[in-house]
């Protein structure tokens, strides 16, 4: 059980985060803004992820389709048929959760590797099913919908950098900084509460969990439905930030991997460490782009370099060094506080799921 | 009892303090909101009626929606241009482009720059990685004009590349100047901000396959492979349209993905129609793979290639399976000793020098073709009367440049009011293993003017 004071404390540092990340567009210019906004959807994707594969157990390297879907869903709707994003978003809850659930269901007879491999399958057919069926922009499966503007009541809160030409950029980032936190929250109180215990169950020891009352098969569904939702969010929130919908087999396959990467590198199993990695990783392609002049192909090398660095200093992640070290320190110093809660067992070690 | 009063009430105030701050933060005025100011300011002065210079053959394009500065990208003596092509991926072999065009900026800068309406200036490039990806373009331009604020749009690559950029282009009215493919869609007057390069627009360079084979084989039996996308699509259009009335007979196509370009399996289905001419309507790897897997089934067709596949590092992956292949060119081979012997050639060289043979082979099509747009391009800039964007796209619109570059002796690329194409002088040319370059194999053909009117409107216009 947690003290309160260190309930507040914690209160006390997400408030201050998120005013922090609530002003990044008025110092950042347009471009920068954006690539905050990208780190704030695939930190939202890495959320849905983590519940999946973090807390159930089950690795996906397909999440890249369902962030298509709720890409395409959003882009298709407010392009051809004039809606308006917002309105978007429960089609895309409907339709992710719907492709999810039909992707949970096979799941349910594999495991580990095997299960890696069939979501990998979904990520590499995902972009030829686009190319059948959208027509977009050059005949190829580029969906550009008008980019989101800022609404009349909302005109004093953005910049105007020329006269009746508003900062929509600004607009577009809070948007998605919302629907983050919201989503943060939700999935904070899922996982803390009957049915966060129920991933954890499952994930750790399916037959006791079923004796005592969890439908294992119900909860994998479940939390398959509930990660690819996660995952079309923010695909939709791509098409808000970035105006595109697009799906190419390397594409695809990038996110998904992007997705699996900020879930690791932040900390599985942990609310927070998908939203560290999704910042971190976002930031570290953009740093590593364009690092060494003339040579752009080295960039992911040095990109993947750094990564590999990274989980070799902190193998459990960024929060996973971050507890290593509190935990250090209260060892060190008088015990306040009793270990109590559910251990968070990172699930590539976790057992019948290690590659 | 008390601690869930106590909870709830955290609970609300956090929501309180997170929306107080929000508000707060949305309210006050950041570091951007002066920087914005600033570029309002330089944007009203020079915002206008953008029309360059008087002159009767004027195209008058309207300003009046530009959200750009007219000015941007130009500081002191310093005009910063910005690019988006493949440097990784499948289709890297494009990056040479851009050393062709490096290797010309600095020739022209070395020498002092180009000269402006009286005042010299040198250039800047800057070049940033798409991997053909048409999104990943976009992504790019959108830095280029909105945090590296650059002059003008150069020579970037792709059909659909080109498309994804469109609309941005347009809003803004950054000038996206020589785009790096021949689809006749950079004809549509409705977007004025884009020109094409001078690469044979893509139904022209079927137009010439139809009139070759009208004189040589008027009944001809044609098999033809295309890149799923619009590029591949502007080669099928033309062909369908082209055939008609005469006694050339389709028998058979075959499409293929772009972005994983193996062919061999359509290579083979082609193979069983036994056509008399196989059509490339590919590109890149599409090309090479296409080709060695043509000598792989016994099929002898006359094959005919894109214009974009005549480059030295795909021809060199083709092996023995590009002897013979026929294609038009709006360029000089760099390979041939007629070229090499050209005065220009040692200047070319020496500017190649400091890239090393590997990533700018002289003999390459490709950077020869970045060369050449660049002296294009710097040769536009001298023409305009003012320096900023609405000039010189306005002087684009009606040029003419000979003898620049690779230009074939005797060519003219000219644009007027009512014709935007560029590269509408070419000849047919055939790739002799045994010589290892193109051979001519007609005359120039001057085929100005007609791209407009050979082209279906649907590819103008789509």
């Amino acid at each position: 059980v947690r003290t309160s004071r260190s309930h507040a404390l914690a209160v006390l540092a997400t408030v201050v985060v998120i005013a922090l990340l609530a002003v990044v567009p008025k110092w950042f210019d347009s471009t920068q803004t954006k690539g905050w906004a990208e780190a704030i959807y695939i930190a939202i994707a890495a959320m849905g992820l983590n519940l999946l594969t973090g807390y159930n157990g089950q690795i996906s390297i397909g999440h890249g389709a369902f962030f298509g879907v709720g890409a395409y869903t959003s882009a298709i709707l407010m392009n051809d048929h004039d809606w308006r994003w917002l309105w978007t978003l429960p089609v895309v809850v409907v339709l992710s959760a719907v492709v999810g659930a039909l992707v949970g269901f096979p799941a349910l007879r594999v495991r580990g590797l095997y299960l890696a491999l069939i979501t990998l399958g979904l990520a590499a057919l995902f972009p030829d099913i686009v190319a059948k069926y959208v027509h977009g922009t050059g005949g190829t499966s580029l969906v550009q919908p008008p980019l989101v503007t800022t609404p009349s009541w909302a005109h004093g809160f953005v910049d105007e950098p020329l006269k009746g030409r508003f900062a929509d950029d600004q607009w577009r980032y809070w948007m998605a900084l919302t629907a983050a936190v919201i989503l943060f929250v939700l999935a904070r109180n899922l996982v803390r509460g009957r049915f966060g215990r129920a991933l954890v169950a499952v994930r750790d020891q399916e037959t006791a969990a079923a004796t005592v009352g969890i439908d294992p098969a119900r909860v994998k569904v479940a939390a398959f439905a509930l990660s690819a939702v996660y995952a079309g969010l923010a695909g939709s929130l791509s098409v808000l930030v970035t105006g595109v919908a697009n799906a190419n087999t390397i594409g695809v396959f990038q996110d998904s991997i992007l997705f699996l990467v900020a879930v690791v590198v932040g900390g599985t199993a942990t609310v927070v460490g998908p939203v560290i990695g999704a910042y971190l990783v976002v930031y570290l392609e953009h740093a590593t782009q364009g690092l060494i002049a003339g040579k752009p192909v080295l960039s992911p090398a040095i990109f993947g370099g750094v990564l590999i660095l990274f989980m070799w200093v902190l193998p459990n992640g960024v929060v996973g060094g971050i507890r290593r070290l509190a935990d250090r320190a209260r060892r060190d110093g008088p015990r306040t506080e009793a270990p109590a809660r559910v251990t968070a067992t990172p699930v590539l070690d976790a057992k019948g799921s290690s590659p | 009892v008390r601690s869930r009063a106590t909870a709830s009430r955290i609970r609300i105030g956090t929501l309180a303090a997170v929306l107080a701050i929000a508000m707060i933060a949305a309210a006050c005025e950041g570091p951007r909101a002066r920087e914005n100011r600033n570029i309002a300011v330089s944007g009203e002065t020079t915002s206008g009626t953008g029309n360059g210079g008087g002159g009767g053959n004027q195209v008058t394009i309207d300003t009046s929606q530009c959200t750009g500065n007219p000015t941007d990208g130009i500081s002191g003596s310093t005009i910063t241009l910005g690019t988006s092509l493949p440097q990784s991926g499948l289709y890297a072999p494009f990056a040479q482009i851009l050393k062709g065009e490096q290797a010309y900026f600095n020739t022209v800068n070395a020498a002092g720059g180009v000269q402006v309406a009286g005042k010299k200036y040198t250039i800047k490039i800057i070049a940033k990685d798409d991997a053909y990806l048409a999104n990943r373009t976009l992504a790019n331009v959108q830095e280029l004009v909105n945090s590296d604020h650059v002059f003008a749009l150069f020579n970037v690559v792709g059909t659909t590349n080109n498309l994804a950029i469109r609309s941005l282009v347009s809003q803004v009215c950054v000038p996206d100047l020589f785009a790096a493919t021949g689809s006749p869609f950079w004809g549509n007057q409705q977007y004025p901000f884009m020109l094409g390069s001078e690469l044979v627009p893509y139904s022209l360079e079927i137009k010439a396959l139809v009139d070759y084979l009208k004189a040589r084989k008027p009944n001809a039996t044609i098999a033809a492979i295309y890149a799923g996308d619009d590029f591949g699509n502007a080669y099928k259009v033309s062909l369908h349209d082209m055939v008609k009335g005469t006694q050339l007979r389709i028998v058979q196509e075959q499409t293929y993905n772009p972005e994983l370009p193996d062919t061999k399996s359509q290579v083979t289905s082609l193979a069983s129609s036994n056509a008399d001419v196989f059509l490339l309507g590919a590109t890149l790897l599409g090309c090479p793979n296409s080709l060695t897997a043509l000598r792989t089934t016994g099929w002898k067709p006359l094959v005919y290639m894109s214009g974009t596949c005549a480059a030295k590092t795909l021809i060199d992956l083709s092996g023995p399976g590009a002897d013979g292949v026929i294609t038009a060119a709006p360029l000089l081979d760099p390979a041939a000793p007629t070229t090499t012997a050209m005065p220009f050639y040692s200047q070319y060289l020496a500017a190649l020098k400091p890239f090393g043979a590997s990533a700018a082979p002289p003999d390459s099509s490709i950077v020869a073709y970045g060369w050449t747009t660049a002296a294009l391009m710097v040769h536009l800039l001298e023409k305009s009367p003012k320096l900023e964007r609405y000039s010189v796209m306005q002087t684009a619109r009606t040029y003419t440049a000979t003898g620049l570059g690779f230009m074939l002796p005797g060519a003219t690329f000219t644009t007027s009011a009512s014709d935007w194409y560029l590269g509408e002088t070419y000849h047919l040319v055939q790739f002799s293993l045994a010589k290892k370059y193109f051979l001519p194999i007609t005359p120039l053909i001057d085929d100005d003017g007609k791209t407009a009117k050979v082209t279906p409107p649907s590819l103008i216009n789509g």
